[in-house]
């Protein structure tokens, strides 16, 4: 059976929802794809959740062009509520209800949605302009980007059936998400990574535009390992310290082999894949820019 | 029998905080104290590497080193809302049915935050209880709001215990006509609240709000009984909270943000490991590179390791004398990067590493 014929990259949509395990880059790979997309485009978004730190940092000094938005849980229910109940001063009476604020405050779902609803309003009010979303990591962006489709389904009618409805059409949607995940060149988190794509593409129903491997590593010299191996071999005075390095540089070569192995079982599916090299320290968003830029996007 | 100490190990993706937590457990085990790992968010690869399945039931970890004093709890994030249904109505088949069919339910099952830590932590209550260990190493999930799972047993058990619940039983039956609307000056807010919220929501939303608050009504006592000796554990004299670091910009953010967080708690954090943090080269290293002379090849394969290391340690000279200055009465333990390939191999050596620091993990109360 042949492979395939490789289609190139679909053009990425208004929104990019950028997704991935804790701790493989996200936040650094959000910024620089909004950094990319201010560079070609002159302009671009970039939204956290949280308290903004962590964007501000990835996106370092120089990132003219880029606007970063920092969406809190308490902002986003009070904005999403806004035009539910008609005015922001009845929003914050029918938030402010005794009731209602112990059930907000333990009922998640409600903030993933306002979350949703948020990022929804800044796609809308800014037309052409591409926004980049740091989504939360993993298994909970999953679940968030379903609660627009489970809202709208048991909700049937009403103002919160609309919100859930608007989500899911104008922002949970082909064409209007794109998604971005982010991996790093390990065999079981690329496992992950793989049923990340297909629980996304089954539900919600959005296609993984991009994987994007981080730290991928760049092998140390063949010849070091052979000579090292040889020391080891040896038998001399010096043949157990250089075990322990040919231990270590076996690792880095299994890293690398693996991320090669890997690269390929992508390249295989749908989406492009991109490679960001290991840095020894904290690249900055524009280190990754660069690093994307070479390998296709722009 | 007193219960068990409680390490709580916290920090951001990244940083090697679930291995450290298996290598402090390792640790304990090997000097002879009775351990529990627990695994908030497990990471197969690791489980896997210590041949411990992942399931709610607490399983020996098969190291020849340890016998049986180091066991492993590792429950599967994607089952836990229904064995925590299953928990709370294991007295009322009736109401676990209606809830398991109720749509508010099947859409909150797998978006609802926080659930999976309430069920792990009631899995570590019941081990605290029966299991006879001396030390659990709890590995928190890796965010910044893993801490806050801390409290989530209260703001559940405010939620059912509160006036919410019946208030949404009642806006339920006015919302469908079944019942008069309260009268009076007082209630006139609440009123207009009411009107508001049936107007937006919908009554179907209402409706099902209201059948699975009464539901979960019925196992209040359980409920609460079940998240108390959660919280004792949690937040009792028996607890120390280690925050895991790396040297990355991004690790010192979540271990800054967590420390804070913690604070706001009551708590404080009683150390700080910091991983990938070697102040020298290993000794191996130093061995080669201090030895006769080496071939070049071999010799630019040390130099451009060394550079990593001295890169990754000045990294983390900033960090710990950043940490020094925010948490000055928190020890820092700095550990070496280690580079191999099989995640058990690491756990060991980290093990070994952390074995003069544990009485510095350990909380006071002993």
């Amino acid at each position: 059976m042949t492979p395939p014929p490789r289609t190139p990259p679909r053009s990425l949509a208004p929104a990019v929802l950028v997704m991935g395990k804790g701790g493989v880059g996200k936040t650094t790979v959000a910024a620089a794809l909004a950094t990319l997309e201010a560079e070609t485009r002159g302009r671009a978004v970039l939204v956290e959740f949280g308290d903004g730190e962590s964007g501000r940092r990835a996106l370092g000094a120089g990132h003219r062009g880029v606007e970063h938005l920092v969406i809190t849980p308490a902002e986003a229910i009070q904005r999403g509520a806004t035009p539910l109940f008609g005015s922001a001063t009845l929003a914050k009476l029918a938030l402010g209800n005794f009731a209602m604020r112990p059930l907000l405050r333990a009922a998640p779902a409600v903030r993933e949605l306002a979350m949703l609803e948020s990022v929804r309003q800044v796609v809308a009010a800014r037309p052409g302009v591409r926004v980049v979303v740091d989504m939360p990591a993993t298994g909970h962006a999953v679940a968030w980007l379903r609660t627009a489709k489970q809202g709208r389904e048991f909700l049937a009618s009403g103002p919160m059936f609309e919100l859930c409805d608007r989500v899911a059409r104008e922002l949970v949607a082909p064409g209007c998400a794109s998604i971005v995940v982010v991996t790093l060149p390990e065999r079981l988190v690329l496992e992950e990574t793989l049923e990340l794509c297909e629980s996304v593409a089954r539900d919600p129903g959005l296609e993984v535009a991009r994987v994007v491997v981080n730290r991928v590593p760049l092998p140390l010299s063949r010849e070091g390992l052979a000579d090292a191996r040889a020391l080891a071999a040896s038998g001399g005075a010096l043949a157990g310290a250089a075990a322990a390095l040919v231990s270590v540089l076996e690792a880095r070569e299994a890293a690398s082999e693996g991320a090669a192995a890997a690269m390929e079982v992508f390249a295989r599916g749908p989406h492009a894949v991109w490679r960001v090299p290991l840095a020894p320290v904290d690249p900055t968003s524009r280190d990754v820019a660069r690093w994307l830029r070479a390998e296709g996007a722009a | 029998m007193s219960d068990p100490l409680v390490i709580v190990c916290a920090g951001g993706g990244g940083v090697g905080k679930t291995t450290t937590s298996a290598a402090l457990a390792l640790a304990l085990a090997a000097r002879g104290q009775r351990t529990l790992i627990v695994t908030i968010d497990p990471a197969r690869r690791l489980a896997g590497a210590m041949g411990v399945p992942i399931t709610d039931v607490v399983t020996r970890v098969p190291l020849p080193a340890v016998g049986d004093r180091l066991w492993a709890l590792m429950p599967d994030p994607r089952r836990s809302m229904g064995t925590f249904i299953d928990h709370l109505f294991a007295d009322e088949p009736e109401a676990r049915a209606r809830v398991l069919a109720n749509k508010l339910y099947i859409g909150l099952a797998d978006a609802a935050a926080g659930v999976h830590e309430l069920v792990a932590m009631n899995l570590v209550a019941r081990a605290a209880t029966d299991g006879g260990f001396d030390v659990i190493v709890i590995d928190t999930a890796p965010s910044r709001h893993a801490i806050d799972f801390v409290t989530y047993p209260g703001r559940l058990a405010d939620l059912l215990g509160g006036r919410t619940v019946s208030w949404i039983a009642g806006l339920a039956q006015r919302a469908s006509g079944e019942a008069p609307a309260p009268k009076g000056l007082l209630s006139w807010g609440t009123g207009r609240v009411e009107h508001l919220l049936a107007r937006v929501t919908g009554p179907n939303l209402v409706r099902d709000t209201a059948d699975l608050f009464g539901d979960l009504a019925l196992v209040r006592e359980r409920f609460v009984a079940l998240t108390r000796r959660a919280s004792e554990l949690l937040l009792g004299e028996r607890v120390a909270y280690a925050l895991v670091a790396a040297p990355t910009a991004a690790a010192r953010d979540d271990v800054l943000f967590l420390a804070t967080r913690l604070e706001e708690l009551g708590l404080r954090p009683r150390a700080v490991v910091l991983n990938r943090a070697d102040t020298h080269p290993a000794p191996w290293a130093r061995a080669l590179r201090e030895g006769p002379a080496l071939g070049p090849a071999i010799t630019e394969v040390l130099d451009a390791l060394e550079q990593e290391r001295v890169a990754r340690a000045t990294a983390a000279d900033g960090l710990s004398g950043e940490l020094g200055r925010r948490l000055p009465w928190a020890p820092i333990v700095r550990l070496p990067y280690v580079e191999v390939s099989a995640p058990e191999a690491i756990v060991a050596a980290l093990s070994g590493e952390l074995a003069p620091h544990l009485d510095t993990l350990l909380p006071d109360a002993r």
